[in-house]
């Protein structure tokens, strides 16, 4: 039993945190809807900042490029994620290894990594662009749905894809019929944590998007405005990125929890 | 009827360095009910994954009327497996979940829904057709699974353990239940099931397995009435076990007593067991063996008492099954002294 001081003391600790976490984030939102655009001073509610966002060519060419990588990154890496994963979880003898190698993107830092694509795709002599930051995503993210997908799989029935087996199918109508159907949760939290991870991926897109204005991402963008300082539009461009966000990572985590009733 | 419809031969499987099926020679017949009985690890699930497809001979040959089907893969095998764990589609329809294995033949959609419907109500889970199997009982999900297998109509149908899972008055009912349908089906089962009684009550024969080896084929009555070694003996029915010594024609008990037997089952130097079925033991002289004893405990089992006797040929009670009417006038009490006795035809002998 803890006692009342020393649980109080807790109370507060969590309180500091939380506040040290939420007043910044709150701050921000309402200031993005300050009409006079001054953070010291409140003037009124308005949504003149996110009108202005859709009149920024730079943005929303910015933004564009973001939807562009996140949509394909994300596409491609559900995909081989999900075999990646289904593949592992069968062939498990040689899995330790496997996982680490599969693992390693997700605990290796971004600036290595970042570093690492930048000097490969210049040894290759590949042209960057948006393509090579959707590959450079795809790296990251396999990891990330693979993770996602092999924690279903932990608790997948294998004897339905014998039974499957067993009642005439081939391999892969067991796998479209069966396998990723009842994985199909798992996949689509997978795919939408992957979008949140590109959408507001920095360090990697920074430095295999190559030369140029044309393909730069939004937290590039925003970062190139930042550094005149930190205008109400940006404000507003957090707020929806962060909505954006909040709203996949949410929907991800109910699919994983919830999933198939009875599984 | 073919003698041998399914024919097992000299079937092998290791697993690395495991042997799990050594050798194993058995001809199934058409439309027989089939079990195979043994302890866990003795390789019935293996054999019966051999026959499904799903684990590769590492020797021996399989053939299905005439034909080897050793090399076919499992979705082309006529044959259909029942799993242990149903192992239903959890993202079907009941109706769905049935269906699939008719899909997969690509029947006419119009077909596929009549043998459906069919099915369903033999199973009489007409009413639930639009259910997922989480929404069912562990009863219904097992008719499921049936029903999916059986749909299919294959030339022979496994099941695996089928009435594990359920409690042991659905299970009585599922046993007279898988029968009938055997029997209206016309198809040939074969069941892997470690419960002596559930192969005793539905099987036409029994195959006993211990170590991946086949150690009696019979009918139940022949298994029950006439174990041909120690291990079936004591695994099929209770069975008393008294330690004896040979001596010319007779047996010798602990105690001194002549124990007189005629099913001599193994060649026996000098130490040996008799076995005698508890039914067989009668309240009284009047038999070729008598045995003196004790009552230490009476077991009630409502149409009988199964009475457990302190002697002194073994340190483990000796069992006698007394009816319930004879109970009744006979009064048997813990504690009493009582007088048993069996014929010499009752008495097996085998090998210490």
């Amino acid at each position: 039993m803890v006692e009342r001081s020393s649980f109080r003391l807790m109370l507060l600790i969590l309180g500091v945190v939380f506040a040290f976490l939420y007043i910044p984030i709150s701050v921000l939102i309402g200031l993005s809807f300050n009409e006079g655009g001054l953070p010291t001073a409140w003037t009124g509610f308005s949504f003149k900042w996110y009108g202005a966002l859709l009149e920024n060519d730079d943005i929303l060419r910015a933004a564009g490029n973001t939807l562009v990588v996140a949509i394909f990154s994300t596409l491609l890496s559900t995909i081989l994620g999900t075999l990646l994963a289904v593949g592992v979880e069968i062939r498990r003898r040689n899995g330790k290894w496997l996982e680490t190698v599969i693992f390693a993107p997700m605990i290796i830092p971004d600036i290595v990594l970042a570093i690492a694509l930048l000097s490969f795709f210049s040894l290759l002599g590949v042209r960057m662009g948006l393509h090579t930051i959707i590959v450079s995503h795809v790296v990251f993210n396999l990891a990330f749905v693979c993770a996602v997908v092999r924690a279903r799989l932990k608790s997948f029935d294998w004897s339905i894809v014998e039974a499957s087996a067993d009642l005439g199918a081939s391999t892969f109508t067991t796998l479209r019929r069966v396998v990723v159907p009842v994985l199909m949760p798992a996949i689509v939290a997978g795919a939408l944590l992957a979008f949140t991870l590109s959408v507001d991926e920095f360090i990697i897109a920074f430095f295999t998007a190559g030369a140029g204005r044309s393909s730069i991402t939004l937290p590039m963008q925003i970062y190139a405005m930042i550094r005149f300082g930190v205008t109400p539009e940006i404000n507003a461009l957090a707020t929806i990125v962060m909505t954006v966000s909040v709203i996949a990572l949410a929907l991800s985590q109910r699919l994983n929890k919830g999933g198939l009733p009875g599984q | 009827m073919s003698q041998s419809f399914l024919s097992i031969q000299n079937v092998q499987k290791s697993f690395g360095r495991v042997k799990a099926v050594s050798g194993v020679d058995l001809d199934i017949r058409e439309n027989e009910f089939f079990a195979l009985l043994g302890a866990s690890g003795s390789g019935k699930t293996t054999l019966l994954r051999m026959l499904a497809g799903f684990e590769q001979l590492s020797g021996g040959d399989v053939l299905l009327e005439g034909r080897s089907i050793a090399d076919q893969p499992p979705n082309r095998r006529p044959v259909n497996l029942m799993f242990q764990s149903y192992a239903l589609f959890p993202h079907m329809s009941v109706a769905r979940n049935i269906a699939y294995g008719l899909e997969m033949d690509k029947l006419p959609q119009a077909q596929i829904r009549a043998r459906v419907d069919e099915i369903l109500q033999v199973i009489q889970l007409d009413h639930l057709a639009k259910r997922k199997p989480d929404q069912l009982s562990g009863g219904q999900r097992q008719r499921v699974a049936l029903a999916r297998a059986l749909v299919k109509r294959p030339k022979v149908l496994l099941l695996d353990e089928p009435l594990g899972a359920l409690d042991k008055k659905l299970r009585s009912e599922m046993q007279l239940e898988l029968k009938r349908l055997q029997a209206e089906f016309g198809i040939t089962f074969v069941i892997v099931t470690h419960d002596q009684e559930e192969a005793l009550v539905m099987a036409d024969r029994i195959a006993i397995m211990k170590d991946g080896g086949l150690l009696q084929v019979g009918t139940p009555k022949e298994i029950y009435e006439a174990p041909q070694t120690r291990f079936a003996a004591d695994f099929i029915g209770v069975m008393n076990f008294l330690p004896v010594v040979r001596d010319g024609d007779d047996f010798v008990a602990a105690n001194g007593a002549t124990i007189k037997a005629t099913r001599l089952n193994d060649p026996v130097a000098k130490a040996a067991v008799a076995a005698i079925r508890p039914e067989r033991l009668a309240v009284g002289d009047a038999g070729d063996n008598t045995l003196r004893g004790v009552i230490s405990a009476i077991a009630y089992h409502g149409l009988d008492l199964l009475l457990h006797i302190k002697t002194d040929v073994t340190d483990t009670p000796v069992i006698a099954r007394m009816t319930a009417d004879v109970a009744e006038a006979e009064g048997p009490a813990a504690g009493q002294e009582i007088t048993v006795s069996w014929s010499a035809r009752d008495t097996h002998i085998f090998a210490a």
